[in-house]
């Protein structure tokens, strides 16, 4: 279960975050434990706790963050049967293909159910998805998980190729999204499982130009206009604070020595002899000329006395961010297409499915 | 001439959307000819008028569903198809013999207004055009349609409407104004409403300095179930002039969304209301009876509306202000629950970044960090595909972190 109360109960599906590169899903059975690098727990000590919650291991040995799932966090904690999409083109084909509450919504295939999950968090119980997977074991895998996490309501999933045997539904669709290799094939039968009485969108998602362009002619084909984006997803800014401590550090030293050296200068002179002064004197003399300008500087220490003690001066703090250095270039390009009811006005040769370009 | 379609609304009957058809008092967004879009007002028995278009009457534009492409002919609509997409051919023709210059396009100002004006249609106009044209022949087939296609943008009397939903209003306010959206382009739209879980039913708090942009989004996610607190920086309620166009079910927006101000939003501080209790023998009209009634109502609302962000456990956060982001977190992250999720806009990658920097020494911010969009879109036509050549610089930056509790 997908939980919405406050706390923790035996049976919910919750996100253990262990760092930001290890997030993994957890079913919470209060009689067994959970063991990681970051220390092993009791899941009974999980029970009851708010959603949001660190907990210490019971060994000491570190903690974890116990999360309420969301899409965004089952994206990147669920396990991968397939190359799945990401925040940056799921939320994107969401707007674009205007997905609400209460819309009906068709999707192919349904891989690892990366998409599904967001989608029916953004439909709700009053709309529903219509999945199909054509990969046997991939479509249990993504029922046993719907029924886990508390969806079976909102979410139909066939196990079917949609390319050779089309959709299980006519004139239902608000939306459709195909996330598979041939999607050509599909949009022909797409047409018929979308509803006629208003505008209605498709997405196909297809990493090569060559599947667009054989997707484009199979929209025309079938009377639609399409639309091309290619979302290039997040950059993520880095943050490293420089601080120039050991320089600094070097520097407050350095001033040091040169003060204390300009003391003793100073003191020899007034005593020694001349001859015995003089390579003394002539020692001084260049770490006086050397210390000039330092010497100017640090002129209000030094006159206050004996002290040598040199302020530290201010450590220099920058903020600079840079993305990191591989990132992902390329996930897929987008086509879109809007597909517009006949209109009755228009001439009656057009049949009620004739579709227009947009 | 008023159609009688059915509404192709979604299968819950009650929905804050508007509905798939154009009814009195809504907005309407047009894209005209030449691509740019244009917002009007259709109120039952008024005069549209669309700048070189001319004008119509607003009641051949209700009860027609959006999306359609309409010429107007004598103030009257007809819908007509839109402009198809030609098959263009390949072509042998280059550029090489063709000169600009004053004769290629003989047809005088003097003539083509004569010609506009005895009623001659457009696309004859173009075509009388073309005849004239010295060098027509002589380009390639993609620059003819180019050329076509301009005129047509230029004589044309259609337009088609467009159906508001989140994404085609997001783009309008973009190509408008984007400043006075925060940059806020509809991918980056998109990821708020995601990254922050937006969903019917769910209870959020957000701070929107972009014209009701964000607001927009998360009204139109939530489908009028669930609570929006909103706090901004006005003693009066806030306009959010975008929501304009989305044409929200308005009683639905009143039971959702609901506003205080900097001050009110603190608890410590006790509003300075005027009075609405009177005794009844003080009372002097059924005027002023009214009149402290609706006080009352207001009174109640605002009470009502503190306690209920006091009472805090919110899902998620979403900022999008001018003000310093580290003292609006300070001031309402406490009002959120465990988990709930922070997101914070800016159209300066180094606002978040010096915020990151903060969060990532505070517990209660779980992996806070910082990403930007890129959208980049293609012409796919014939031969002639390629991304478009002018692309949107920024559509600013994204804050994400999570909400957890550091005792445990």
């Amino acid at each position: 279960m997908w939980s919405t109360e406050r706390t923790i109960s035996d049976g919910d599906v919750v996100i253990v975050w262990l760092t930001r590169d290890m997030i993994q899903p957890l079913q919470i059975q209060a009689a067994k434990d959970f063991n990681s690098r970051f220390g092993n727990y009791r899941q009974s000590d999980f029970i009851g706790i708010p959603y949001g919650s660190k907990v210490g291991a019971k060994n000491g040995k570190g903690f974890v963050h116990l999360l309420r799932p969301t899409p965004e966090l089952w994206t990147m904690a669920l396990p991968h049967r397939t190359q799945i999409l990401y925040i940056a083109d799921i939320s994107f084909i969401t707007s674009y293909l205007n997905i609400h509450k209460g819309s009906t919504v068709i999707e192919a295939g349904t891989g690892s159910a990366s998409f599904s999950h967001s989608v029916i968090r953004t439909i709700g119980s009053s709309g529903h998805l219509w999945s199909y997977e054509f990969h046997e074991a991939r479509a249990e895998k993504a029922r046993e998980e719907f029924t886990r996490h508390g969806f079976l309501d909102i979410v139909t999933l066939t196990h079917r190729n949609v390319c050779k045997d089309g959709f299980t539904v006519t004139d239902t669709a608000d939306s459709l999204f195909l996330d598979i290799p041939a999607p050509w094939d599909a949009i022909a039968h797409a047409k018929t499982a979308l509803r006629k009485d208003c505008i209605t969108r498709i997405c196909c998602f297809s990493p090569c130009m060559e599947q667009v362009l054989r997707t484009v002619n199979a929209l025309k084909r079938i009377g639609l206009h399409g639309d091309n984006h290619v979302p290039v997803p997040l950059k993520i800014g880095e943050i490293s604070e420089r601080l120039k401590k050991a320089e600094a550090r070097r520097e407050v030293k350095r001033l040091r020595q040169i003060a204390q050296n300009q003391a003793k200068g100073k003191r020899k002179r007034e005593d020694g002899e001349d001859g015995e002064g003089e390579a003394e004197g002539k020692r001084v003399k260049t770490e006086e000329e050397k210390g000039d300008e330092v010497v100017e500087m640090m002129q209000e220490t030094i006159d206050d006395g004996e002290e040598t003690q040199v302020d530290e001066p201010e450590t220099e703090k920058m903020s600079v961010s840079k993305v990191m250095s591989e990132v992902r270039g390329h996930t897929s390009y987008l086509t879109f297409a809007s597909l517009m009811p006949a209109h009755p006005s228009m001439a009656p040769q057009l049949d009620d499915f004739e579709l227009y370009f947009t | 001439m008023s159609l009688d379609l059915s509404t192709g609304e979604p299968s819950s009957s009650s929905t804050i959307h508007s509905s798939s058809t154009i009814k009195s008092g809504n907005h309407v967004l047009l894209r005209l000819p030449n691509g740019d879009v244009r917002g009007v007002k259709a109120d039952k028995d008024s005069t549209i008028t669309v700048g070189r278009l001319g004008s119509f009457y607003a009641n051949e534009l209700i009860g027609q569903p959006f999306g359609f492409t309409h010429e107007i002919v004598d103030k009257k609509l007809k819908v007509v198809p839109p402009r198809t997409l030609q098959e263009v051919e390949d072509t042998d023709a280059t550029n090489e013999l063709i000169n600009d210059g004053e004769f290629v396009q003989p047809l005088t100002i003097d003539e083509i207004t004569a010609l506009k004006q005895s009623g001659v249609h457009a696309s004859d106009i173009i075509k009388k055009q073309i005849e004239m044209h010295a060098n027509y022949a002589l380009k390639t087939e993609y620059s003819k349609e180019k050329y076509k296609k301009r005129k047509e943008a230029k004589y044309s009397k259609t337009f088609t409407t467009i159906e508001p939903t989140l994404f085609n209003v997001c783009d309008y306010w973009f190509n408008k104004d984007q400043s006075r959206i925060r940059d806020v382009r509809a991918d980056t739209l998109s990821q708020i409403l995601n990254l922050a879980n937006i969903r019917p039913g769910g209870r959020y708090i957000a701070v929107d300095e972009a014209s009701g942009l964000i607001v927009s989004g998360i009204l139109s996610r939530m489908g009028g179930e669930g609570r929006l607190i909103t706090i901004c920086d006005t003693d009066s309620p806030p306009a959010y002039p975008v929501m304009v166009q989305m044409n929200f079910e308005k009683t639905m927006v009143n039971t959702v969304l609901a506003s205080l101000n900097w001050a009110t939003a603190e608890e410590e501080y006790k509003p300075i209301v005027p009075p609405s209790d009177l005794p009844e023998d003080e009372i002097r009209s059924e005027r002023q009876k009214s009149r402290l009634k609706k006080r009352k109502g207001l009174t109640d609302a605002l009470t009502n509306t503190r306690e209920e962000l006091f009472a805090g456990d919110f899902d998620a956060l979403i900022v999008a202000t001018e003000y310093d982001a580290m003292s609006v977190l300070d001031k309402l992250v406490p009002y959120l629950a465990g988990s709930a999720s922070i997101v914070v806009q800016s159209q300066y990658g180094q606002i978040l970044n010096d915020l990151q920097n903060q969060l990532r020494n505070i517990p209660g911010y779980l992996c806070p960090s910082v990403t930007e969009g890129w959208l980049r879109r293609y012409q796919v036509l014939p031969g002639r595909t390629h991304p478009t050549m002018m692309t949107s610089g920024s559509g600013g930056f994204i804050l994400h972190a999570i909400k957890v509790y550091v005792h445990s």
